[in-house]
């Protein structure tokens, strides 16, 4: 089948409960999209240019629905004051959190026009627009409340004050809130669809009772600051969710990202709620070959397709960079393939 | 909100600046058929950008709250049609007749009317020549006007939702037209077919027939009213097919909310042209005009958004304000242009609209509730823009000249449009006492320098 819409219009119809030609087809096609263009990953993340340019080498070669602006999530942390170091083939590291030599009101809410790298996110989302921002949705994954404390704290320290400071975790979450409202705004005056990213907030990392009480309500806050523009926000938490599932529709998102749960028992709890998005193995797509990755992509798409909200064909976290092209390739055919809606 | 905030011209950015004073109780108190889950429309320009309306970045636009209601409602119209049929109402396209069958349809139940025809303003809203490309691959030539844009959305149905039922306008309307609603027949669509007659004069070699005059003083057969009545019934017999409905009483009812609708346009358009200081900018204008044919998918929550819109023109001709420079240059604009850019651009060089002929005079004209309902649309489509001859239409453009209200005209000339390239000598030739422009709008992104100088030039001659 060949497309009738272009990702725009596909996606368009997709968050006003109308079926499109087929489902959307978004892989997390990250920092990935380097390796596209033979880029050194530091090229990548710290020139906008780079990254937009990258991203649309990457969307040509592989034919899915959504450029991707991301690098890491430690992007409003490093801006709040936390360090990073950049190494030339890897994606930042960080070397020292920003509470290691601040005091939680010392932290400034970081103008997203001048500080840190945060400049490279607007510049990448003002080239991709502009280059393609009439056929192809220009998402940009801006980092939850929680997952920038954490990458403002000590992780470990962070998760104990959860338990026993309770107060001091609500100011640094209240920061960091401030923080993604300043950069989803300017992120949505460039062309760009703000998509919340909460890795930290998972059950891998933190318990449910955790993550309600200091992850979801961030969450909410900042999807309610998004509904106030009418946009469909899209949550993405990634690794294990299962135990979270039945809070997801308690964060207002529209539409959920979701990682290392069952498909069909999510589908059953939740799609008719919430559009879901998800959730193929992103090792399988590092390290298996085309025939399996058709194989089960389109066993996936076959299962989810008809999820009552609606469905979008993807990975379950982000692409990793050594994934071979043709695995992607062939993730991106299956899903075409078997995610045909009309007759 | 807003009350205390100059009356300008904004931008985008600005635009975002100003939305982040209103409390979330003030966005979601108006709403589109009264739904609170998706009906909510008050969004800023930067939204819609964001959703691929990449013009919106270079555009201006009011700083009132009523423009921001009236963009954010224009702009969620497709969204709205998709929610109408998930509703079940009934969707239904009006081609090429711009103001009347609406006013048929909205008489019947849960009916939505709306104008496909519109989409020739998406290519340049989005700068993208998605649609015209495709048109282009479904046959269409590259010679034909913008409109061709329909035909593709027809194909992509993403713009809108597949019609319930379609009314197809053709006669002497436009041609280009025309043909396009041809090619959406030949996809399968079925298409109703009504013909308008042209508007003739009195001439001795006809024969022997009764003649009868317009609102607007314009000659014509008397015949046609019988002819078009004949016409308009059918599509009601269509609409009762549809529906299983057929209450002319509720035609009185669609005449008179209609009439509301053209009145509150009239008023609005009367203020802001004639005031001291331009109240109101020349492309929330276009768009107030345009919303008369249908009310944009929702002639209620319309009326409410014109309403404040007047509100907030009193306002500012009471204190004296208004958002250009008080020395602007009148000027009458003759067709819509497809590009909203030119709009924005010649307010920006110094002009001021204050007359236009957008090619939908039928729909600014009010309908008798006095007679027949069918005779009354009939008569009051006998005044249309399109129908008759070059000099009716641009009568009011003449009547401007002649009291010196308008110092100069601009016309736009559509791209391969070949109803623009016949009549625009035709009417430079009828305004030759005024200076004239005629601009050939180019396809999306065509907007150049050297377009922009032109209209400096002309401008600085009027000044």
């Amino acid at each position: 089948m060949n497309d009738i819409l272009t990702p725009r219009e596909r996606f368009g119809l997709l968050v006003i409960d109308e079926r499109p030609d087929r489902c959307n087809i978004m892989p997390l096609v990250t920092s990935h999209a380097a390796t596209v263009k033979d880029m050194k990953l530091r090229d990548y993340y710290t020139n906008g240019e780079n990254m937009a340019r990258a991203q649309i080498a990457a969307l040509e070669k592989y034919g899915h629905d959504a450029i991707s602006i991301f690098s890491e999530v430690g992007i409003i942390a490093e801006a709040m004051g936390s360090v990073f170091e950049y190494p030339e083939n890897d994606l930042p590291i960080q070397r020292v959190p920003a509470l290691k030599k601040k005091k939680i009101d010392e932290l400034t809410i970081p103008n997203p026009k001048t500080t840190a790298r945060l400049p490279v996110y607007l510049e990448a989302i003002e080239y991709a627009y502009d280059a393609l921002g009439d056929k192809v949705p220009i998402l940009v994954y801006i980092p939850a409340p929680f997952t920038t404390g954490m990458m403002l704290s000590e992780p470990n320290e962070f998760l104990m004050q959860t338990i026993k400071e309770p107060v001091q975790i609500e100011r640094i979450l209240a920061k960091s809130l401030d923080a993604a409202i300043e950069l989803c705004y300017h992120t949505i005056d460039a062309g760009g669809l703000p998509i919340i990213v909460d890795p930290l907030a998972s059950s891998s990392v933190i318990s449910p009772k955790a993550y309600k009480q200091y992850a979801l309500p961030y969450e909410r806050r900042l999807i309610d600051y998004l509904h106030r523009y009418d946009l469909d926000v899209i949550l993405h938490i990634c690794g294990e969710t299962t135990p979270i599932v039945n809070l997801l529709p308690e964060t207002h998102a529209d539409l959920i990202s979701i990682d290392r749960v069952s498909m069909s028992d999510t589908i059953e709890e939740i799609s008719g709620k919430l559009r879901l998005i998800g959730n193929y193995d992103t090792s399988q797509l590092a390290f298996s070959s085309p025939d399996v990755i058709t194989h089960e992509v389109t066993e996936m798409v076959r299962q989810s397709k008809n999820a009552a909200k609606g469905y979008i064909a993807a990975t379950g976290c982000e692409v990793p960079t050594q994934a071979p092209a043709e695995n992607l390739i062939a993730f991106v055919n299956a899903a075409k393939e078997t995610g045909w809606y009309w007759v | 909100m807003f009350e205390n905030i100059a009356p300008q011209k904004i931008d985008l950015r600005q635009w975002s600046t100003q939305f982040r004073l209103l409390e979330d109780t003030d966005i979601k108190q108006f709403k589109y058929y009264g739904n609170d889950e998706w009906g909510v429309y008050l969004s800023p320009p930067a939204t819609f950008m964001v959703y691929g309306a990449r013009e919106l970045k270079k555009l201006k636009f009011d700083n009132s709250l009523s423009a921001l209601r009236l963009w954010g409602f224009a702009f969620n119209e497709s969204e709205r049609l998709f929610r109408a049929r998930q509703s079940g109402k009934h969707i239904v396209a009006a081609m090429g007749d711009l103001g009347t069958v609406p006013v048929i349809t909205m008489s019947f139940p849960e009916c939505v009317p709306f104008y496909p025809d519109c989409t020739w303003w998406t290519p340049f809203f989005n700068e993208s020549t998605v649609l015209l490309d495709k048109a282009s691959e479904l046959g269409t030539p590259e010679g034909s006007c913008f409109v061709r844009s329909t035909l593709a959305a027809f194909h992509k149905m993403a713009y809108f939702p597949k019609p319930d039922i379609l009314f197809a306008s053709t006669g002497a309307s436009c041609d280009d037209y025309s043909c396009i609603m041809q090619m959406v027949e030949d996809m399968g669509y079925e298409l109703n077919w009504l013909e308008i007659p042209y508007r003739r004069h009195r001439k001795d070699y006809h024969v022997e027939e009764r003649y009868t005059k317009t609102a607007h003083g314009f000659e014509y057969p008397e015949r046609f009213e019988t002819y078009l009545v004949d016409e308009y019934k059918r599509v009601w017999h269509k609409m009762k097919q549809l529906t299983g409905t057929d209450d002319t009483e509720r035609l009185k009812q669609s005449i008179n909310k209609n009439n509301r609708l053209r009145r509150l346009t009239h008023e609005i358009r009367e203020l802001t042209h004639n005031a001291n200081i331009a109240p109101y900018p020349g492309l929330e204008m276009m768009v107030i005009e345009f919303g008369n044919l249908y009310g944009y998918a929702d002639i209620d929550e319309w009326l409410n958004i014109l309403s404040m819109v007047k509100e907030t023109i009193l306002g500012r001709i009471e204190k004296g304000l208004g958002v250009l420079r008080p020395d602007a240059i009148p000027l009458a604009w003759v067709t819509p242009t497809a590009d909203p850019l030119l709009l924005n651009i010649v307010e920006d060089l110094g002009g001021r609209v204050v007359a236009t002929e957008y090619v939908i005079n039928q729909a600014l004209v009010e309908i008798d509730e006095e007679i027949d309902p069918f005779v009354a649309l009939a008569r009051s489509f006998m005044d249309a823009s399109m129908i008759g001859s070059t000099e009716e239409r641009i009568r009011n453009i003449t009547t401007g000249v002649d009291s010196g209200k308008v110092a100069g005209v601009i016309i736009s000339n559509m791209l391969g449009c070949s109803h623009c390239a016949m009549e625009t000598r035709l009417i430079e030739e009828k305004l030759k006492r005024v200076p004239v422009l005629a601009i050939d709008v180019p396809g999306p992104l065509g907007i150049t320098e050297q377009l922009r100088t032109r209209i400096a030039a002309f401008l600085e001659m009027l000044r």
